[in-house]
């Protein structure tokens, strides 16, 4: 009997510690600045347990029952904890209040175990050596929970199942309870079923998991996720709602199926079009292969070589039906040369010279793709333009980084081009900037190919009038020496967000 | 943070098993390019073989280092061929050797050279001459890129190397006072580079005292600002500011314009000029020549060379300077020159470390840490991904006096000093052991001109600048300041007048 009820007090403290390491490696994950979270999820975890300690001194007679209780309770809600956490971070916007409260409650519970069960076998022992057995098997079930947690549960069953697993133990208890302290009981019957309610709640839970875990992981991004992948360079993810296909690199949008064509043929056609006899095309980035299909557009192109760091995004982009529909095949055109290599070593290694040149990397979001929008990229890029030709820049939105788009403007202006940007709305971006540059007047196209959803003759020079809420802005020029741009575009966005 | 997050959700937490089953990696490596060998024959006196051969020709420059190669540069420049550089190594370059593998190139020393100021005329001239500056405009991609500089205090990363976190309203007063100190100095306009062109005796009583001394008497106690002006003299002297001439401390605040442009660099660091110059005048260089005997005639003076006696009209002298009363009869020995030791590594990296809250740049340095930190050699690549790099860590061995340092970098084996390097990295990388998988180290017993205290305005050294003979003493030891600036300074004026004598 003796061993049986320390068995008990064993399993009970393992229980309270997974749960506190659940909630703290969860919130480090998720939130990030791990220091922070778990200092404060342990601080308010032991504090909630000093409030149970102290609540339990109310709790009168029938001691028992409502230790029961507290165990089934603490089950359900510490094995549901990690499940709930991840839908919490999925779908609302209160996951810190959610977190503290969940983590109060499930103190408040675990400080009101030992407790009441000291109080539950103080007529069978010693008081001393109800104190010294009690909280030497408190110690060890914390020592057990510590180690396992690492070691076997995180890897093994990962933190939604750990944390039912751990719920089943406590209901466990429970059940175990009512047999171990049967002559202290009452209303057994019904307090067994509550039980095994809640062991098979939890055994369900266990087996659906995985269900949990995916559809969090679906909301992390809205859509259904048709195409994940991590390939050497980036993280690939491909998503559809309805017929609306959308790819994210890094988690940053990269177009979206309704509307990608008004960014691909505003990127295209306004330079392109208005270069006389095009023979031969670059295009640095652009793997999707959005870009070649407008330009495949113009019969008198004869080659089009496309420079795409990743081979992976090539291969998908020519090989999966879905995007092979939305691209018209156009990279496995036999005009078109893939070529998998970083832009800028490519650029400096090659001599050919080209009479359109299309610039559309990601946006400047850290100093590497920084590089690819400095004066000494576009002094190195603009030596493989022909007499007649013009290169235009994807440069970010105008309207919500504006700095931004000003200061790769400003860039292409020093390393000795003529500047003519514009801008253009796709619903699914905003407001979009790019920025043609050549070494000679522009003139906007008197014809375009047929059939474009778009761009068209008349409409074009509105593209080229910036409206005063986007209106030029002095800027300095972005030099690998600097690297201003990556600077700027932060703070551009923070300040959209804040 | 959404990809990341992702992955957590997919695959519960497979990194935080990993953290259990992460052996060490096995670590490779040696000592390189070590010259103790062949530098303590010389100081042993070993007998050496007599000269077997003869060769006449009018100009000797000894040593291939950045001040022998400015010399044979200057030289060819202005038409004079008639010359041959000898090294003793196998590698020209000096403190501007560098180093390559399937990487990238890396530097063994020196990796930069600040912006030269309008003084620097022949660094100047040099850096048109190699396309690096082109109608007044510094080629950008050998700028250092930004971010260029991190510190690691705290617990945290700043950018930029003095420390701008955790500062008291004390510490800022100091900064602030000896920014202003600085200031003063430098609008003297005797404070220079090339140091030889400013050089003033109305500020020599500052090279009788140290640094420390100096600040000490400015009133600058605060201990970030201590450990600042003792990295700056370790980083550019091997020395710690209580042995560095408070004249070269404030030199090296007060010499050059704030600069924003950022130094010029490339991924083997001064080797890439080595590189150059060697495109230039490698026709005229003899390596693996050890020289053990100069001898000073009438006419000129012999060279000898292994078993080749070189019979010249002028010997530039271009190796350091503490070898002189080895090679030289009757050289009087040397008390005003110091030099530093160091080691530097190079360290193979098959991924970098994970450093949150850290920017990639290209120097990074510790606070209270004893060595200098590293540089990253592909921090000036061009391109966007990069896996694998080498990182370039150096220590100036400055604490205690420079002879038990040289004992200690001949006495320790080299799992000695990769654990000492690991060790300090360790402390601000967690995982660095899992990263490296070589680290290839270059001990360095007389790797720089030490400027102690009253060594700038020398006797000594000034005897040996103006010397006027058929051996004429080039290198930076010779401006008690060792830098890229000084060796070349020294190196061109000798060539210079070398030619002058010769023609006229």
């Amino acid at each position: 009997m003796g061993i049986l009820v320390f068995i008990s007090v064993l399993l009970v403290a393992a229980c309270g510690l997974i749960y506190e390491l659940v909630a703290g490696t969860l919130a480090s994950y998720l939130v990030g600045d791990s220091v922070f979270q778990f200092s404060t999820i342990i601080g308010t975890y032991l504090f909630a347990m000093g409030i149970g300690s102290a609540l339990s001194r109310y709790i009168h007679g029938g001691l028992a029952n409502r230790f029961v209780w507290i165990e089934l309770l603490l089950g359900v809600i510490g094995g549901f904890s990690s499940a709930l956490l991840m839908l919490a971070f999925a779908f609302t916007q209160g996951f810190e209040l959610i977190l503290y409260a969940l983590v109060m409650v499930m103190g408040v519970l675990v400080g009101l175990e030992i407790p009441l069960l000291m109080r539950m076998v103080r007529d069978r022992y010693e008081f001393r050596d109800v104190i010294a057995h009690v909280l030497t098997f408190d110690y060890l079930g914390a020592l057990g929970a510590s180690l396992l947690f690492p070691i076997l549960l995180v890897p093994r069953l990962g933190l939604v199942r750990s944390a039912m697993l751990f719920g089943l133990i406590n209901a466990g208890v429970a059940l175990w309870s009512t047999f171990l302290f049967v002559d202290q009981l009452s209303a057994t019957r019904g307090l067994r079923l509550a039980c095994l309610v809640v062991l098979c709640a939890l055994g369900t839970g266990m087996a659906e998991a995985q269900q949990i875990t995916a559809t969090a992981e679906d909301n992390i991004y809205a859509d259904e996720i048709i195409f994940a992948r991590d390939t050497h360079y980036q993280h690939l993810v491909l998503t559809r709602f309805k017929d609306d296909l959308r790819l994210f690199l890094n988690s940053h949008l990269q177009f979206s199926s309704r509307d990608e064509y008004r960014y691909h043929e505003a990127l295209v056609h306004p330079g392109l079009a208005a270069v006389p006899a095009p023979r031969r095309v670059l295009i640095l980035g652009g793997g999707d292969g959005l870009a070649v299909r407008e330009i495949l557009k113009y019969p008198l192109v004869e080659s089009i070589t496309v420079v795409d760091l990743d081979p992976e995004m090539t291969r998908i982009f020519s090989s999966n039906p879905m995007l092979t529909k939305l691209n018209d095949k156009s990279l496995l055109s036999p005009r078109v040369h893939v070529i998998n290599a970083d832009a800028f070593p490519w650029v400096d290694g090659n001599a050919d010279s080209f009479d359109f040149i299309v610039i559309d990397f990601p946006d400047p979001t850290n100093y590497s793709l920084g590089k690819l929008y400095t004066t000494a990229f576009y002094r190195a890029v603009s030596r493989h333009l022909s007499a007649q030709g013009f290169l235009v820049v994807q440069s970010t939105s105008p309207m919500f980084a504006r700095d931004s788009f000003w200061c790769i403007a400003e860039t292409l202006k020093q390393a000795g081009l003529e500047t003519h940007p514009y801008h253009v709305y796709v619903p699914s971006f905003g407001e979009w900037g790019f920025v043609l540059a050549g070494r000679h007047e522009y003139k906007p196209p008197t014809s375009l190919p047929a059939s474009l959803r778009f761009v068209s003759v008349d409409g074009l020079p509105a593209l080229f009038q910036f409206p005063p809420d986007m209106a030029p802005l002095p800027m300095p020029a972005n030099q690998l020496n600097s690297q201003v741009l990556v600077r700027t575009y932060e703070n551009d966005w923070k300040d959209i967000s804040h | 943070m959404k990809l990341a997050r992702r992955k957590f959700l997919g695959l519960g937490s497979a990194a935080l098993a990993g953290l259990f089953l992460k052996g060490d990696k096995r670590i490779e490596g040696s000592f390189v390019n070590d010259s103790f060998p062949r530098g303590h024959l010389l100081r042993g006196r070993a007998g050496f073989p007599a000269g077997k051969r003869v060769e006449k020709i009018p100009v000797v420059i000894v040593g291939g280092g950045i001040a022998g190669l400015s010399a044979a540069w200057r030289l060819r420049k202005r038409g004079f061929s008639d010359f041959v550089l000898l090294e003793m190594s196998s590698q020209p370059g000096g403190n501007a050797r560098w180093g390559q593998n399937e990487i990238t190139a890396y530097p063994w020393a020196a990796h930069y050279v600040p912006v030269p100021g309008p003084q620097a005329a022949y660094v100047r001239e040099l850096f048109e001459d190699l396309g690096v500056l082109k109608n007044g405009q510094w080629e950008e991609r050998y700028l250092a890129f930004s971010p260029q500089e991190r510190l690691f205090l705290y617990g945290r990363w700043q950018e930029g190397l003095e420390p701008v976190i955790g500062l008291t309203p004390k510490d800022r007063d100091q900064f602030e006072r000896l920014e202003n100190l600085f200031r003063e100095f430098r609008q003297s306009g005797s404070f220079t580079v090339p140091v030889e062109l400013g050089l003033s005796s109305k500020f020599q009583d500052l090279d009788g005292i140290s640094f420390s001394d100096w600040l000490r008497q400015q009133g600058c106690d605060s201990r970030l600002l201590n450990w600042y002006m003792n990295y700056a003299c370790r980083d550019d002297y091997g020395a710690l500011a209580r042995d560095t001439s408070a004249w070269a401390g404030v030199h090296y605040f007060s010499s050059r314009p704030p600069e924003e442009k950022g130094p010029l660099t490339w991924p083997e660091g001064n080797g890439w000029i080595t590189r150059r110059l060697l495109e230039r005048v490698g026709g005229n260089i003899r390596t693996s020549q050890m020289v053990h005997r100069i001898t000073e005639t009438r006419r000129g003076a012999s060279v000898f060379a292994e078993e080749t006696e070189f019979q010249a009209q002028f010997v530039i002298f271009a190796a350091p300077t503490f070898l002189a009363p080895y090679l030289l009869e009757d050289f009087p020995p040397l008390h005003d020159f110091v030099y530093s030791p160091w080691l530097t590594a190079n360290l193979t990296l098959d991924r970098y470390p994970e450093s949150r809250g850290a920017e990639p740049s290209w120097d990074t340095v510790f606070l209270d840490s004893p060595t200098l930190g590293y540089v990253d050699a592909m921090h000036q690549s061009l391109r966007t991904h990069v896996d694998r790099t080498v990182w370039t860590f150096y220590w100036a061995l400055a604490e205690g006096a420079p002879a038990e340092n040289r004992q200690l970098l001949l006495e320790k084996n080299w799992a000695y000093w990769k654990e000492a390097i690991l060790h300090d990295l360790e402390r601000v990388h967690t995982d660095i052991r899992q990263c490296v998988s070589r680290i290839d180290i270059l001990r360095m017993g007389h790797a720089m001109i030490r400027p102690a205290v009253g060594s700038i305005f020398s006797e000594e050294r000034r005897r040996l600048r103006r010397r006027n003979g058929r051996i004429l003493f080039a290198n930076s030891d010779l401006s008690g300041i060792s830098i890229f600036e000084e060796a070349q300074y020294h190196g061109v004026e000798a060539a210079q007048k070398v030619l002058g004598r010769l023609h006229g």
